[in-house]
């Protein structure tokens, strides 16, 4: 009985704390999209300036909880002007033929608190693979906060081939680090 | 010690820092004009890697000259052309420390930080801002053609002392 309150209590605390969100977009000036890879053993940090969110998220019924980002690679910030343009390329992202990454969601999972596990899926370059991606709200002057990052590789989407697809030129592994403000 | 001679310490630092800037120029000169390709990747943070080398040891060279005789300059030579001498090395070394600094907020403004050798990691001057590191870039280069101006003026003008002059001054660098 004693495990049985604690989860009403969690739940409670829950549903408190995040009541349920509409289906809606985010603030674009407080949410970031950052990713950091690693060329020549140093990190490299970019971000993507543009992308859609469209969340409906129910603590209460996680089911019915959505959600589903698109990012316009072509809004990439890079190092240089000369690695923007190399990363739209055929090698990279391919963005005139590939121009959006989109991952979404298929189930949420609660991990206690405030925060989740997103299992989804996430396509890139015409190639579609599941991911599951930490989640976890905060609330920052009233706004809900929705955060976490994942790693992911980047051979598993082509991306970065032929001379590219050396790792110790640039690292397999770029972690992917958001944070989308919701719009009330 | 003979007086009118750098000791070792000084002579050895002013030799492998001369030596390691060459290298950094040349290789600095000829990576910029590279297409972004894993070469150039592998370039550039060579390049880092000497460059903080310098820093650090030009920081010691002041120190060090800080701490020790400088050999007097020959007697010969005017008040002018002493005060040209001071300004000049002055400036050298300032743009020993200003120009890998340069180099590391261009790094560091385009969102790479530098991982001496791939072991130590450097902290990120600035945040990540491609307009800045642009100017960083521009400001690194100017003061890479000043710094190559300095250097002639001190070639040139060392090599005047021992076979115009004849005073022998480049027995004060010698080991």
């Amino acid at each position: 009985m004693k495990n049985y309150g604690l989860g009403i209590a969690c739940v409670l605390w829950g549903a408190l704390t995040i009541s349920s969100v509409g289906a809606g977009g985010i603030i674009p000036d407080t949410s970031s999209l950052i990713f950091v890879g690693k060329q020549m053993g140093a990190p490299v940090e970019g971000r993507f300036k543009h992308f859609d969110v469209d969340i409906t998220f129910k603590p209460t019924n996680l089911a019915q909880s959505h959600a589903k980002i698109e990012v316009d690679l072509a809004s990439i910030d890079l190092a240089s002007d000369e690695s923007e343009t190399e990363i739209k390329r055929k090698s990279w992202f391919n963005v005139a033929v590939f121009p959006k990454a989109v991952f979404e969601s298929t189930a949420f999972h609660a991990l206690g608190g405030d925060r989740y596990e997103v299992a989804g899926r996430l396509s890139i370059k015409g190639i579609t693979r599941d991911m599951t991606v930490p989640l976890q709200f905060r609330t920052v002057a009233g706004i809900r906060v929705a955060e976490g990052s994942v790693v992911i590789r980047r051979s598993d989407f082509r991306i970065g081939e032929g001379v590219w697809a050396d790792p110790e030129s640039v690292a397999e592994e770029v972690q992917v680090r958001y944070k989308m403000a919701l719009k009330p | 010690m003979n007086q009118y001679k750098y000791d070792t310490t000084a002579i050895t630092l002013h030799w492998l820092v001369a030596l390691l800037i060459v290298i950094a120029f040349s290789v600095g000169h000829y990576m910029a004009d590279l297409d972004l390709s894993p070469w150039k990747l592998k370039v550039f943070a060579w390049h880092k890697w000497v460059g903080v080398t310098i820093f650090g040891l030009v920081l010691f060279r002041m120190m060090w000259r800080a701490t020790h005789v400088v050999p007097p300059l020959p007697a010969g030579m005017s008040e002018l052309m002493r005060k040209i001498s001071g300004l000049g090395h002055l400036g050298i070394y300032l743009l020993m420390l200003a120009i890998p600094l340069t180099g590391w907020l261009h790094s560091s403004a385009a969102g790479v930080t530098v991982v001496y050798f791939n072991v130590i990691t450097l902290p990120d001057l600035v945040q990540k801002n491609k307009e800045l590191s642009n100017l960083f870039k521009e400001v690194h280069e100017l003061l890479n053609w000043t710094l190559l101006g300095l250097v002639i003026l001190h070639v040139v003008a060392a090599l005047k002392h021992q076979f115009v002059d004849k005073d022998n001054l480049l027995n004060r660098m010698r080991w």
